[in-house]
């Protein structure tokens, strides 16, 4: 077979004597640069992108209109009230941070394992990242009702008041963990963004990109010093992002995990999440470029072998997912406590009931699919699957907090019903999301041009043949 | 394409301006490294690689010591973690100082300052300022952002971000001579050679920046000024007030005048009376209102309320009490019925409601057996004993006189008061006040006899009492 294949335009074989190429078509560094800056050099961008702009700024509208009516109204206008006093607003919450993993994981943890494919994915990835925590921020930022006092969140000194937060309850610690998450995805963001924006700054025809790119390039020359001391910052940024990517959804999962309530009060709840916040992640990477690949012609950079690396990895974290669904149920029969068993056996066959089953389906079942090649490398098949295991997380929160209806006393039981805005509301961050995603793809790098070229067969070749032998050992391309 | 003027002539720099340094490209990264390999086995001390991505190999062959940024991001860090932990005690578990004091939280009785709980703050600053030392100190250590550099003038020079690499030599190097540097780069196998000059067009800067930048800095001035000037000052004015927060509401407080919509000088009121609050509309009635059964509301056998000027129930009913509070006794009194009305039904959950109403509202006075003794009473006649207060004791539900009034009148008694016993129509509901009716006939029902009594049973029989 590997007769028969050429290895620059199929780099899915797996032959352990060849280390599969990450840039296809035999890419020299120009065609590399521009390839990505055509996106941005482009006249006008694909007609698809206008469709898709328009539609994602008139559903931003309409979380514009829906917050000016919750600001004006207060937090009534949701469905949340006694006993499901989080709704919508902390499901949506915890499903866009758990989306906002997977930029980070691919650019800290996938980097300090050597992982070169990442380096085609990891610039759209962290934007996705940033504009996922956006929308994240957005829900928990707008449920605290008097919006003009949000700052009461962080610890300001007041000369006599003595007003300032608790710090031992997780709802703070959230504050910091997703404010750190949000800050260091930008810096981290921003500064791999660098020396790509200085080759748009170069690339620059009117004054205004000139001046634009040239002051967000702050003056990058490539000089080998500053190479130097930007990969330590990289590194470092990568050793510092790495326990962080890990520790905000475990702090996610303590506002549940803390709190005293059957199918809330577990130890599984930080890995568990962190599982699944990975799963959704790489599920939305997939969902976004794949679309993005066809539309911008970069089948070269982002292959069919990255994308099997990120379906292989939806696969892994949809079982650990699945595991921990399993792990549950046997605590709650192996515990013996009456709560627990009736709070789960309620979750499968209770009043929400039919949410579970279709975050079993979306996310145990549908990924499993995966396991056939044929899925793996097929475009339509990988986008259908990751917009499954989407919905599927979205339910696998709402389950979760669906367990308030039933607590333990029968006469506080209640259930919960979403408002119109609530509903509009989980649309129109969608609608955030990809403007954003829209003006990214449109005025920034969408590829990580410098690094791509590092792993580039071109860079790898010469190194074959070089004698310096301070040469770092680079990894193999799985 | 724009870019592949490999043997332009620099622009925009005069013959006059110095030279800084040797500009020489080549087209990859393995040529570049051994260009630089050369250039320091040659003696080169100044110069530096420029290349689209960090090439490997490079420090060593210009020689770049390691940076000093992880023992920087190390000692920030560290101090990060002693921050956080401090800002944490200080914050929760201090409230003595006088100024910016923190609060003791106290929550179900656990420490005040507790590592764990503190952990996932801790590590959240500690991640954040790492990260900004990191970021930013890379950038200080880079001397960036520099926004003016002469090799930015060379057109060559644009492909550093596509797909060149070039070698600078600097003027300033001992070893560097314009001609004999350049015929070396050649050697190494250079593709294309500049020179770079001295960027006079740098060093000025335009006229609007300037002037725009004067004032800017006397703009910064204001806020310290204004403040300065503001300080210490008594202000007549109300503070600026941003967020109302219904603090103000356009409406009509109880008891007060009614909206004036003539003139301050001949007010004009928007009710004839000038009050805010009026009277429902006669021959109207507010809903639940409606109390047309004498028996049910008012305890007497309907339209036999005597007419009389001013006293009696009726009068009461709207004045609240009579002025003395003393003259009930006296007025005629209307036929009050002698059962329950057939709203009520009588029985064992009725009689608990009673009791429980009448433990809240009765015994304070009258005391739990309803012999007048309750604690407010016997406070009240010590008092009065003492000369330092008025009272007229608390009657005892089992007096013959009080056993011998009918039902409707003890009801009556309840909801208007009698004497110095004030009235209850207001705090108990109807059903309420039938329900303590009910719970004090069952006392009275019970054979208790009053304080009086049992003296004069103990006067009768002496050795009874002993």
């Amino acid at each position: 077979m590997a007769a028969t294949v050429d290895f620059s335009l199929d780099n899915t074989h797996e032959d352990p004597s060849r280390r599969a190429d990450l840039v296809l078509g035999g890419m020299t560094y120009g065609d590399i640069t521009d390839n990505v800056a055509e996106i941005w050099e482009a006249g006008r961008p694909p007609k698809i992108w206008y469709v898709v702009f328009g539609t994602a700024v008139v559903l931003l509208s309409i979380l514009g209109v829906c917050l000016l009516h919750l600001f004006f109204m207060g937090v009534g206008v949701w469905g949340n009230n006694n006993p499901v006093y989080w709704g919508f607003p902390i499901v949506n919450f915890v499903f866009w941070v758990g989306i906002g993993h997977a930029g980070t994981l691919i650019s800290a943890i996938l980097f300090l394992f050597r992982q070169n494919w990442r380096t085609s994915i990891n610039r759209a990835a962290e934007a996705m990242t940033i504009f996922a925590v956006v929308c994240a921020g957005l829900f928990p930022g707008v449920h605290i009702g008097r919006l003009w006092v949000f700052y009461w969140l962080f610890p300001v000194p007041t000369e006599h008041l003595a007003m300032w937060p608790n710090f031992r309850s997780p709802l703070l610690w959230d504050v910091f963990a997703v404010g750190t998450y949000a800050t260091v995805s930008l810096l981290f963001w921003y500064m791999g963004m660098v020396p790509d924006i200085a080759t748009f700054r170069d690339r620059s025809k009117t004054k205004i990109q000139k001046f634009i790119y040239g002051l967000l390039s702050l003056g990058w020359t490539g000089s080998a010093r500053n190479w130097h001391r930007y990969e330590m910052a990289y590194t470092i940024l990568a050793a510092l992002a790495t326990p962080l990517v890990l520790s905000v959804h475990t702090i996610v999962s303590f506002d549940f995990a803390v709190s005293q309530l059957p199918g809330w009060h577990t130890t599984i709840f930080p890995p568990y999440f962190v599982a699944g916040a990975i799963f959704s992640g790489f599920a939305m990477v997939v969902t976004l470029l794949v679309p993005c690949r066809s539309l911008f012609k970069l089948e070269r950079l982002i292959t069919i072998r990255h994308l099997e690396n990120m379906n292989k990895i939806i696969m892994a974290t949809g079982l650990m997912v699945g595991t921990a669904y399993g792990i549950e149920f046997f605590i709650a029969w192996y515990g013996g406590v009456e709560y627990e068993k009736f709070a789960f056996i309620n979750r499968a066959f209770g009043n929400y009931g039919i949410s579970y089953w279709i975050m079993v389906t979306c996310n145990v079942f549908i990924p499993q699919l995966f396991w056939i090649r044929w899925f793996r490398t097929n475009l339509l098949a990988m986008v259908v699957i990751s917009i499954f295991v989407n919905i599927g997380m979205w339910f696998e929160r709402f389950v979760i907090l669906m367990s308030l209806t039933r607590d333990f006393l029968p006469s506080s039981w209640g259930n919960f019903y979403p408002s119109l805005v609530d509903i509009l509301m989980l649309i129109g961050s969608f609608g955030l999301f990809f403007t954003l995603f829209c003006l990214f793809c449109r005025y920034l790098p969408i590829i990580a041009i410098s690094e791509v070229k590092n792993v580039s067969p071109q860079t790898l070749h010469h190194h074959g043949h070089d004698e310096h032998e301070h040469h770092v050992e680079h990894g193999t391309a799985h | 394409m724009a870019h592949s003027h490999k043997h332009d002539t620099p622009v925009e720099t005069g013959p006059s301006s110095k030279l800084i340094s040797l500009v020489a490209q080549f087209d990859d990264p393995h040529s570049l490294v051994a260009a630089c390999d050369r250039a320091r086995e040659a003696g080169y001390k100044k110069m530096d690689a420029y290349s689209p991505f960090p090439v490997h190999g490079i420090d060593d062959a210009i020689g770049i010591r390691r940076t000093r940024l992880p023992f920087f991001v190390l000692a920030v860090g560290l101090g990060a973690c002693a921050f956080a932990l401090l800002l944490q005690y200080y914050v929760n578990a201090t409230d003595e100082s006088p100024i910016f004091p923190g609060y003791k939280f106290f929550i179900s009785g656990k420490p005040l300052f507790s590592l764990p709980a503190n952990i996932p703050v801790t590590f959240e600053i500690i991640v954040l300022s790492s990260a900004f030392a990191t970021f930013f100190g890379m950038w200080y250590l880079n001397g960036l952002p520099r926004f003016a550099n002469p090799l930015h003038r060379l057109p060559m020079f644009r492909r550093v971000t596509n797909d060149k690499f070039f070698l600078v030599l600097e003027a300033e190097d001992e070893k560097f001579s314009e001609s004999r540097s350049r015929q070396q780069l050649e050697e190494w196998g250079a593709k294309a050679i500049e020179e770079c000059h001295e960027d006079l067009t740098d060093q000025k800067i335009p006229n609007g920046f300037r002037l725009a930048g004067i004032v800017f800095l006397f703009a910064l001035l204001l806020p310290p000024a204004l403040i300065y000037r503001v300080s210490g000052m008594t202000y007549r004015q109300p503070r600026l007030h941003v967020v109302p927060d219904m603090d103000w509401q356009d409406r009509y407080n109880t008891q007060t005048r009614g909206p004036n919509i003539g003139t301050p000088e001949s007010p004009r009121y928007l009710f004839a009376d000038g009050r805010a609050m009026q009277r429902p509309v006669s021959g109207t009635i507010a809903r639940g209102d409606l109390t047309e059964s004498d028996e049910y509301f008012r305890g007497y056998k309907t339209g036999t309320l005597p007419v009389s000027e001013g006293a009696g129930p009726s009068a009461q009913d709207q004045d609240g009490q009579d002025q003395d509070g003393m003259a009930t006794g006296t007025t005629p009194e209307p036929e009050w019925v002698d059962g329950f009305p057939e709203e009520v039904v009588v029985n064992t959950d009725f009689l608990k409601r009673g009791k429980q109403r009448f433990e809240i509202y009765c015994v304070a006075c009258h005391g739990y057996d309803g012999n007048g003794e309750g604690l407010v009473n016997q406070r009240a006649v010590a008092l009065a004993a003492a000369g330092e207060a008025a009272w007229t004791a608390a009657k005892s539900l089992h007096d013959p006189a009080v056993k011998a009034q009918p039902i409707g009148r003890i009801f009556d008694t309840i909801s208007n008061g009698r004497a110095t016993m004030g009235p209850y129509k207001d705090q108990i509901p109807v059903k309420d006040r039938w329900a303590i009716t009910a719970y004090v006939r069952a006392l009275q029902a019970t054979g208790i006899r009053t304080p009086q009594e049992l003296a004069e049973a103990n006067s009768a029989t002496p050795e009874a009492g002993q």
